[in-house]
């Protein structure tokens, strides 16, 4: 048995043991089911259809150990379009995405964060709850999976640390690529590292990625390596985010892209958040007929109807060769979301 | 020598007795209850007393509504008019804790992990607190106008500290519904606060 496979059991042991440890002694366990149903005009015949489910559970742990296991389902009924293409992948068959423990330590005014298992790579904004139907339907194209860039369904497998103090943190990750999606990268060593600073209300973080390409061929050489750029600004209802990569999927090419999106949720506005963004993607290979070189705008809202019901509609344009059938498509989805805590004092 | 240390021993002792006494004074008991809605007990249901008379101050201790896996600890803060409640980020992610709709207004922005924000409660009434990112993280806050105050627990019961002999208007308030529950109560020795909504949500 390879090394890394060694590896990765023995770190998919350490966090079913913590996890079943945390079942059994967690100071309080939070579970949350979603399901998702959506339909786009973005199908080619007739409408798209896609359906989700993600099942959650986390908490604390008496020893200050907390964990996150978060497993998922998904379909769609065309998988040539990017639609609904969120933080979870359309596979048709339940898989764990991701199955952490970790523990945070605040030695004076520092920060340390050490966390084992699963989990997303923290290249830029990476965390789940940034991306997965919280107002958009679509992935921004620098982290959909199949676009010569990063997957939002890319997974490490390994541990991650955090050291700095708040308004200054340096995260590194090390691990084996776990991944969930379409795109799957060989077994090798990744190393993630972000660095992250904060002042007043803005956010501004510094990543960079190294770990092997997820395409195949004969042509396929080198590493996949990135590095980007993001930052985050809220304030009264209105949150703003970019992100900024560059790099290369392997050796001869390059990715550049980037995107701004906005949410917008005020008191007048009641149930209503509005979303919009803007963003682009280019790839550029020796051979010209395989770049890519595409511009897309979205604009949509999510109505929150009642207590874990909510719908979410997108209108989206773009301009390019990509994934999609239409140059423009109206996505509709609906959520039901239920929660649920358990507290033992 | 160890005649003069007994001596101060016995000094000492009889003057921390007398000082201890003399601060306690007549205490008030504690008012026991229950939170029923549609006959089961009720968490998380806010109960206070009118006390108009009662001695200003602020609530003892520092007061905290907890960002921690991606949920607000307590669900449920009752607070005093006039109360400083801190905000930590302890969780693993970004939060943008506001509220918009009524009681306390407030937008504390995007702060990261490990820092911490705070709110005076400075008026009486209920205040609705959400993140902005995560959608599902919901917390109430209830300030009111008395030192006199308790959240029920898993159970209903509830207790509240320390309230002098005499009969007083409560009120009663859970999530979900919107009239108080409210009427009289004398506080006696041998008596038990009850608060009853005759249906559950």
């Amino acid at each position: 048995m390879a090394a890394s496979e060694v590896t990765r059991r023995l770190v998919a042991t350490f966090v079913l043991y913590v996890t079943l440890s945390s079942a059994a002694h967690a100071q309080s366990i939070t579970t949350e089911a979603a399901v998702t149903g959506g339909v786009s005009t973005d199908g080619d015949p007739g409408a798209l259809r896609a359906v989700a489910t993600q099942l959650r559970a986390f908490g604390d742990i008496t020893s200050g150990v907390r964990f996150f296991v978060e497993g998922a389902w998904a379909k769609t009924s065309q998988d040539e379009s990017d639609a609904f293409g969120a933080a979870y992948p359309y596979t048709d068959k339940f898989q764990i995405i991701e199955s952490y423990a970790e523990r945070i330590f605040r030695p004076r005014r520092g920060l340390v964060g050490i966390r084992g298992g699963r989990f997303r790579p923290p290249f830029g904004i990476s965390n789940g709850s940034d991306y997965a139907y919280s107002g958009f339907t679509r992935a921004p194209l620098i982290r959909y999976d199949g676009y010569f860039a990063l997957s939002n369904n890319f997974l490490e497998q390994g541990a991650d640390v955090v050291v700095g103090v708040p308004r200054l943190t340096v995260e590194a990750s090390l691990g084996y690529p776990a991944d969930v999606g379409t795109a799957v990268r060989p077994s090798g060593l990744d190393t993630v590292l972000h660095v992250q600073g904060s002042q007043g209300p803005f956010i501004v973080g510094v990543s960079h990625i190294r770990t092997l390409p997820y395409q195949a061929g004969s042509f396929i050489h080198g590493n996949t390596l990135f590095t980007g750029v993001d930052a985050r600004w809220m304030y009264a209802g209105v949150q703003l985010r970019s992100e900024w990569i560059t790099g290369q999927s392997f050796d001869g090419v390059s990715t550049k892209g980037w995107y701004v999106d906005g949410s917008v949720h005020r008191l007048a506005m009641g149930p209503i958040t509005a979303v919009a963004r803007i963003e682009q993607l280019d790839y550029d290979t020796p051979a010209t007929a395989f770049e890519m070189h595409a511009r897309r705008q979205t604009i949509g809202a999510r109505v929150r109807l009642f207590d874990g019901l909510s719908v979410q509609t997108n209108l989206m344009h773009h301009t390019g060769r990509l994934a999609a059938y239409h140059e423009g498509a109206l996505d509709l989805s609906v959520t039901y979301s239920v929660r649920h805590d358990f507290n033992h004092h | 020598m160890r005649a003069m240390r007994m001596f101060r021993g016995v000094v000492l002792c009889v003057m921390g007795t007398v000082l201890t006494v003399g601060a306690a004074g007549p205490e008030a008991p504690d008012v026991h209850g229950t939170a029923r809605a549609g006959g089961h007990p009720s968490a998380d249901v806010v109960v206070w007393l009118d006390a108009p008379n009662a001695p200003a101050g602020l609530q003892r201790g520092k007061v905290v509504l907890d960002q921690r896996n991606i949920t607000f600890t307590p669900h449920v803060l009752a607070v005093r008019v006039g109360t400083l409640v801190d905000f930590p980020n302890d969780d693993r992610v970004l939060h943008n804790v506001f509220s918009f709709r009524d009681g306390k207004v407030f937008d504390l922005g995007l702060y990261p992990v490990g820092t911490r924000k705070q709110v005076k409660f400075d008026k009486p009434g209920l205040s609705r607190i959400f993140c902005n990112i995560h959608p599902n993280m919901a917390a109430y806050v209830m300030a009111v106008d008395s030192p006199y105050f308790a959240v029920s627990v898993d159970d209903g019961t509830f207790t509240i500290e320390s309230v002098p002999a005499g009969t007083y208007t409560y009120h009663a308030w859970r999530a979900g519904d919107t009239t108080l529950a409210t009427g009289t109560f004398t506080n006696g020795p041998d008596t038990r606060l009850v608060v009853e909504w005759p249906q559950a949500k």
